[in-house]
């Protein structure tokens, strides 16, 4: 079967970053500058490739464009039953965007972190981690990219894999810290209860499909293959709800959130490219590959509640932090929190345009973030930092965009897309009569507070005066690899290139590109038995439109205003502020609502140990001792049989038994008929042919 | 006598009769002598004599089933023939290189008893 350029394209787009990995892990050390020109140049590569096919996708122009190929991997038919193990490629808008986003976002942090690293380079007694560095972000890049071109959730799960150890590399990088070692831990353990959920998920899904494949999946939703059950429950539902668990986990949503704010030990590039920009998201882009499912299993509540916990609480831990970094990390959290919360009311559009410009306007912020912080010799306390206006020009006003547009100041991204997310909050929760109301109460206060925490930190940051004298006068702009990064990403987050005022003209197709494109998938699918829900959030959206848009910009300028008032004029002051709230508001803060210590206090202390003691038991007592201790005691027979035979039989009997007896008995009689004399020999052949004839004629002799 | 068995070589020889295990028991006998010659006489020479009486029984062999056997000459094969004129051939060859190792080995030793010329035990 023929497979079209495009899908090779595609391809090669994973395998760029994949080679520039092996190629890195081979020689990486031994190249010119340890190879950081390799990995940035693949993944640049892999961004051409990208804009290539997504040029192909807005000059197509069509909402069900779809190009897609698989190969079988796995062939185990029989006979009578066919059972294949396919992957291969889906392209769609949806993953053209992302492939573009990705590679955009990859190539940039790329750039920056040449510079941001540079402390590492070349140092053969770090063990030669620059190297090391930039061959994980290599192997994470693709594995994220192979992700999203992935037509199939088996190779997607694989891809998602790679992209949790690649985390857990990273967070761990700077690997003297212990600090460090424990947060990477903390995020591989954390995550693998997620991944646990998602596995078990793909199971049921091939139990009752046959098949990992996206289109097999949509098709059977219509089909009714979803309508049994799996251990007593709809078999959409435990599916979906399994497949989200996995999202939790990846996307750090409530429960599983405790991982996300430690992973900023990492440097801060792998933050920006893993913790806020890419794979965090993917658990986002799963669900919305997913879709269907949950929409048809009526998971959807469920995930509408935990994007608005996790939207709104962690909106608040972000308000009382004082490093750079674990504010970001909590907005993060945060504005993952969002886009779940727009899932689960199933707004399908919305969630993936903010997952696209929250990743351009985070990535912008994370390293304006790491500029600052290069800037000031690794100091992150925002307590020490003010003033920097002046001595980080460029950084103060990429920071201020992204800061603009996460704070839903309209003419930026982030307007634009989260207002979309909260008019269907609002239509949703308020205007439908699902009984919802919580939920846009719990969004519209996380939309206040991200304004409110995020122009805290610009303020804290930028402007004042400075605290730390030492640091302020040694802190100068940083060089162009690192401020050229931040100027493009702080572009792309005017809602311009988006809403289509701009690229309306430059594409010639009309006004809202985005939207047109990306919502074709999600109509597609409700054809058949889940429209009904979603014709009517569509109908209660449309009365909602103008008054979220007026209470977003409401709480926004709130937002905006308090913090303006409390860190800039000091018109209000800070402590008094803190000190209206009860005591217990804020000890629960401080101790991230005790989820840390519930998870060791009871699930790791109650659970967990009791059944590893348990395991330790069976490991010490069967394992140990029955199986290795016992496979040694046979071992010890059969050494010691062994040894005997070979010590008097073999060595005794036959070595020094042959040994003593060939020269005596073979070779006394074979040197007898070897004595060169040629008439011996030829008796010898004579009497040799006459017992042969002899043999041969038997019969007829006698 | 005519020159025709030139001409038509298996019709002439298709035509001699006789007793073939006559033929057979002087082959045998010539076989026989050659073979007490080889292996008992201890001139190199001598046992070279021997061998070529044994291949020239072996030639005769040959001979006599080409001719004695109907069939094959009805159809003008002289594979009998051929075979007899190879071992000639291959005798001769045989004299000359044989007579040129007794010859060096002479040089040599000094002798040509096939006792004292043992090296080939190594």
């Amino acid at each position: 079967m023929e497979v079209p350029n495009i899908i090779w394209m595609a391809a090669w787009i994973v395998l760029l970053p994949i080679l520039s990995y092996f190629i890195l892990c081979a020689v990486g050390n031994r190249l010119p500058r340890q190879g950081d020109w390799l990995s940035t140049g693949a993944i640049v590569g892999s961004f051409l490739l990208a804009c290539g096919i997504f040029g192909e996708m807005i000059s197509i122009n069509d909402p069900n464009w779809l190009i897609q190929h698989s190969w079988t991997w796995l062939d185990l038919s029989s006979a009578t039953q066919e059972w294949k193990l396919k992957v291969g490629i889906r392209l769609d808008n949806i993953s053209a965007i992302m492939l573009l986003m990705v590679t955009l976002c990859a190539s940039l942090i790329h750039l920056f972190s040449t510079g941001y690293m540079r402390d590492h380079h070349g140092k053969p007694e770090d063990g030669y981690r620059y190297t090391s560095f930039f061959s994980y972000l290599s192997l994470f890049t693709a594995s994220m990219l192979g992700l999203v071109v992935s037509d199939n959730l088996f190779s997607l799960f694989v891809f998602w894999e790679l992209m949790g150890l690649c985390s857990y590399l990273l967070i761990g990088f700077y690997r003297h810290k212990i600090s460090a070692a424990n947060a990477s831990l903390k995020a591989f353990m954390t995550t693998r209860v997620g991944d646990t959920g998602l596995f078990i998920g793909l199971l049921a899904l091939f139990g009752i499909l046959g098949s990992f494949r996206f289109e097999d999946i949509y098709a059977g939703i219509n089909a009714g293959a979803f309508d049994g059950q799996v251990f007593g429950m709809p078999a959409a539902f435990f599916i979906g709800l399994m497949i989200f668990i996995g999202t939790v986990g990846k996307s750090a949503q409530f429960p599983l959130q405790i991982w996300l704010p430690d992973a900023m030990e990492g440097p801060t590039p792998v933050s920006a490219l893993i913790h806020a920009a890419t794979m965090v998201s993917a658990g986002i882009y799963l669900v919305i590959r997913i879709f269907p499912i949950l929409e048809f299993g009526h998971v959807l509540t469920i995930v509408a509640y935990v994007g608005a916990i996790t939207a709104f609480f962690a909106a608040v831990l972000a308000v009382k932090q004082t490093d750079i970094k674990k504010v970001l990390a909590y907005s993060t959290l945060s504005q993952l929190g969002f886009m779940v919360l727009a899932l689960g009311v199933g707004a399908h559009t919305p969630a993936f345009f903010h997952l696209i410009t929250h990743a351009v306007f985070k990535a912008c912020l994370f390293m304006s973030s790491g500029a600052v912080i290069y800037a000031m010799h690794h100091e992150q306390d925002m307590r020490h930092m003010g003033g920097l206006k002046k001595k980080l020009p460029i950084t103060h006003a990429a920071m201020l965009i992204a800061t603009l547009a996460i704070a839903g100041v309209p003419g930026f991204s982030g307007f634009a897309s989260k207002d979309m997310i909260l008019a269907n909050v609002l239509g949703f929760g308020f205007y439908g009569d699902t009984g919802h109301i919580l939920l846009p109460i719990l969004a519209f206060s996380a939309a206040a507070l991200t304004a409110f925490y995020m122009f805290r930190l610009i303020f804290m940051t930028f402007y004042g005066e400075p605290h730390d004298h030492h640091h302020y006068d040694e802190a100068h702009e940083v060089s162009w690899n690192m401020w050229l990064p931040l100027v493009i990403l702080a572009l792309f987050s005017f809602a311009a290139w988006y809403t289509g005022s701009v690229t309306g003209g430059l594409f010639g197709h009309g006004t809202d590109w985005f939207v047109n494109l990306t919502q074709a998938p999600a109509l597609q699918y409700r054809q058949g038995a889940m429209s009904d829900h979603l014709k009517e959030l569509a109908e209660n959206v449309h009365h909602a439109h103008y008054p979220a848009m007026f209470l977003s910009l409401f709480v926004a300028s709130c937002g905006i205003l308090l913090a303006f008032l409390t860190y800039k004029t000091k018109t209000f002051s800070k402590e008094a502020m803190a000190a209206r709230w009860p005591n217990f508001v804020h000890k629960l803060i401080d101790n991230l609502y005790y989820f840390d210590a519930f998870y060791i206090k009871v699930a790791i202390k109650k659970a967990f140990l009791p059944i590893s003691k348990i395991f330790a038991v069976f490991d010490d007592k069967v394992i140990d001792r029955v199986a290795v201790d016992g496979w040694k005691d046979v071992a010890m027979v059969a050494k010691t049989s062994a040894g005997f035979v070979d010590d008097q039989i073999v060595d005794r009997a036959f070595v020094d038994g042959l040994g003593g007896a060939t020269p005596v008995l073979v070779g006394a009689s074979l040197r007898a008929l070897q004595n060169g004399k040629v008439q011996r020999y030829m008796v010898f052949a004579v009497v040799a042919l006459m017992a042969l004839y002899l043999f041969l004629n038997l019969k007829e002799v006698l | 006598m005519s020159l025709d068995f030139l001409l038509h070589p298996t019709s002439y020889l298709g035509g001699v009769s006789g007793n073939l295990s006559a033929y057979l028991c002087f082959s045998a006998i010539l076989f026989v002598f050659g073979l007490i010659a080889a292996l008992s006489r201890r001139s190199t020479i001598g046992i070279f004599m021997g061998i070529e009486l044994i291949l020239n029984a072996a030639a005769l062999n040959f001979v006599v089933f080409q001719v004695m056997k109907k069939d094959l000459a009805a159809q003008n094969w002289l594979h009998g023939h051929m075979f007899s004129l190879f071992i000639i051939i291959l005798a001769a060859i045989e004299a000359a290189v044989a007579l040129a190792i007794i010859l060096r080995a002479f040089g040599s030793k000094g002798t040509i008893n096939s006792d004292r010329i043992s090296e080939l035990k190594g």
